[in-house]
């Protein structure tokens, strides 16, 4: 359900040097007329002062809800719901994570917590990366992989300090892992910061948004552990049974490599758009509207993760047309 | 079903609201706590207001931010703030910093006569009568809720994984580990002291027989459980979570093990948020989502009472005077209900 007074919250990750804190003391300092709380992990780093800063433990916990990949920060759910009694409003609130972290937790965080989700949403998870090391990065650290793969929007920081056509082996090295994310070049993260915070990437209505030429992927890489993306399109209409057995039962069984998944579907005898968005065996679906006038009623969808080439997942899909 | 709560509605305002007083506040109501024959209620603007009846609350500006804890202490109250300090109280407006966490929160907050306990992160802090300086115990996550038992020789620590149980022996503190997976929220003793209950992230409750640490799963709630408490002489725990109060009997040897909740105070399509005892009485009142709140006695052959109909706005704290004479019910919005429980006062 949409509710207005909900606040955004906005996940950083990126790794150590990649100009986490640059851009944080920017959200602080800068003269937005905004008021954003910070929770950020790396205290001391370099030093942010700050009413509104909180400082916290990443706390990764474990649910007991039968879901084997969930797991969620305990420390936010605190944090958040302390953050929700306060007396003034919140604009929005950004959380930090350690350089080493795995976005996911945090994510899942805003789909399982009935309270966290009731009074905060996810807004986009914005990935501060080095232009300089992130190629390197990417081959000694999986978590560099996945901080890139999960992401909305990506900085690709530092970008003065790299030749003309590095940048652009870097820009491609991303799209392969993720097609989706919007790419912001930067020197000391100096995007506009209404390109960072207040976004609604998570909102279902912004899947809407994959563009078409996110979808041709090829996918020649040199590890089978390492993330790429995956893409279907489909003119023929589907058959709602039959995504639904598939697709529920592939976040069952291979939820764990799915790091995200978006998708536009459409039924056979539905009017409506349906959408859906996803982290690992989580995901969040509702029809959104009726398909625009004059415009291709085709499905698409977007799958994120490792291994995908052995899931099958072309056949699943155009199993999934209707007769 | 019947939804006690939808049918009491259509009455509009309640005599409890008709002879009470309502202040609004407009910063969520936190934590509420009695001391003598005033309630003294934390906000989300970091203030704590001393209640009582027949005269305007006394306004204390004690936290920079929300008043995240509190409790009782001799004429005080101890109260836990997202500014990181640790503060004592008194209604005539004095505050005393006992400690100061810096940019740590202080999460937990509780007290035994002259013993002060805070928590902030992983770690428990405990002043005793005539020490300066607190004795520090040291857990592995994130402490939720705090507890002693009633005697003041057991302080149970719940966190991530299971619940800390320190008990004092010659000046010492000695730890024993209740464990169950996940994260454990409020925790609480019974009034027997036999048992320990937690409240958990999951949409259950989770409690240990204290002597064989055997375990009791408490589950079927359609959300989390944020509020219990004992009631009557049974005794029942109540808890919150539900569409009704939820009744659990902790009597005989085996407490609630293999048998069914009582459900009483009906909340319809509402949820339960918050609940209470009535003191020496087998009733409890119940806050929901809308503000609403019922009395109701653990007996489903019972029709509850209406005493405060809805506000929008979910019910986040009640306190009943220590003489059982006054009610103070506040809500996430900032609006206090106080009013006399009985016509004749």
């Amino acid at each position: 359900m949409e509710n207005t007074s909900q606040v955004p919250v906005t996940v950083l990750t990126g790794f150590l040097g990649a100009g986490k804190t640059t851009l944080l003391n920017r959200i602080l300092t800068e003269q937005h007329g905004r008021k954003y709380a910070v929770i950020v992990n790396e205290f001391g780093e370099q030093g942010i002062d700050n009413d509104l800063v909180v400082d916290a433990d990443e706390e990764v916990f474990e649910m007991n809800n039968g879901c084997i990949c969930c797991t969620v920060r305990g420390d936010l759910i605190r944090i958040l719901s302390g953050l929700m009694k306060r007396a003034d409003k919140l604009d929005a609130i950004i959380v930090e994570t350690t350089g080493l972290a795995d976005p996911a937790p945090v994510a899942q965080t805003f789909f399982v917590d009935q309270d966290v989700a009731d009074r905060t949403k996810l807004d986009a998870i914005v990935t501060v990366a080095d232009a300089v090391h992130l190629s390197s990065q990417l081959v000694d650290h999986h978590e560099a992989e996945e901080q890139i793969a999960f992401a909305d929007v990506i900085l690709l920081n530092k970008v003065e300090l790299v030749e003309d056509n590095d940048i652009v082996k870097v820009n491609d090295r991303i799209r392969k892992i993720n097609p989706f994310a919007k790419i912001i070049k930067t020197t000391r993260c100096d995007a506009p910061l209404d390109e960072i915070v207040g976004l609604n990437a998570f909102s279902l209505d912004r899947v809407l948004d994959i563009e078409p030429d996110f979808l041709e992927s090829d996918h020649d890489h040199e590890h089978d552990d390492d993330v790429t993306s995956l893409s279907f399109v489909s003119d023929t209409p589907l058959d709602m049974d039959k995504f639904q057995d598939w697709f529920g039962n592939l976040l069952r069984t291979k939820g764990q490599d799915i790091l995200r998944s978006k998708g536009i579907l459409n039924f056979k005898g539905e009017e409506e758009r349906y959408v859906f968005q996803g982290v690992h065996m989580l995901m969040d679906a509702s029809p959104m509207g009726p398909w625009p006038k004059g415009k291709d009623r085709s499905s698409r969808v977007v799958f994120i993760g490792r291994d995908l080439d052995n899931m099958n997942l072309k056949e699943g899909f155009e199993n999934c047309k209707s007769a | 079903m019947n939804a006690d709560l939808e049918k009491l509605q259509e009455s509009n305002k309640t005599e409890l609201e008709r002879r009470g007083s309502i202040f609004n506040i407009g910063a969520p109501a936190t934590e509420a706590v009695t001391i003598r024959d005033q309630i003294a209620v934390g906000f989300g603007d970091g203030s704590v207001r001393f209640f009582q009846s027949g005269s305007d609350p006394k306004t204390v500006k004690a936290h920079k931010g929300v008043v995240l804890s509190m409790t009782n202490y001799e004429d005080h109250v101890l109260t836990g703030g997202d500014d990181g300090r640790f503060l004592k109280i008194s209604s005539d407006g004095n505050i005393d910093e006992i400690f100061n966490f810096g940019s740590k929160w202080v999460d937990c907050v509780a007290s035994h006569k002259d013993t002060k306990v805070c928590s902030s992160g992983k770690n428990v802090y405990i002043w005793t009568k005539n020490k300066d300086k607190p004795q520090t115990l040291e857990h592995q996550s994130t402490v939720a809720g705090l507890a002693f038992d009633n005697k003041g020789k057991r302080l149970a620590v719940s966190r991530y994984g299971g619940v800390t149980v320190w008990k004092l022996n010659n000046s010492k503190w000695i730890s024993s580990n209740f464990t169950w997976k996940g994260s454990h929220g409020t925790v609480t003793f019974s009034p027997d002291t036999k048992y320990i209950v937690t409240a958990m992230q999951e949409n259950q409750i989770h409690g240990w027989r204290l002597n064989d640490k055997a375990d009791l799963a408490m589950r079927g709630y359609p959300s989390k459980i944020k509020s219990f408490t004992w009631v009557g002489n049974t005794p029942y725990l109540v808890t919150s979570g539900s569409s009704d109060a939820v009744c659990w009997p902790f009597d005989g040897k085996e407490g609630p093990m293999g048998r069914k909740p009582i459900v009483v105070a009906n909340g319809g399509k509402e949820l339960a948020t918050f609940v209470k005892a009535l003191n020496g009485e087998k009733a409890v009142f119940t806050g929901f989502t809308d503000g609403s709140v019922l009395l109701a006695e653990i007996d489903e052959s019972k029709k509850p009472i209406m005493i405060r109909s809805s506000t929008g706005s979910e019910v986040s704290t009640i306190a009943i005077s220590s003489d059982n004479s006054q009610i103070l019910i506040g809500d996430m919005k900032g609006s206090i209900l106080l009013s006399s429980l009985w016509v004749d006062n």
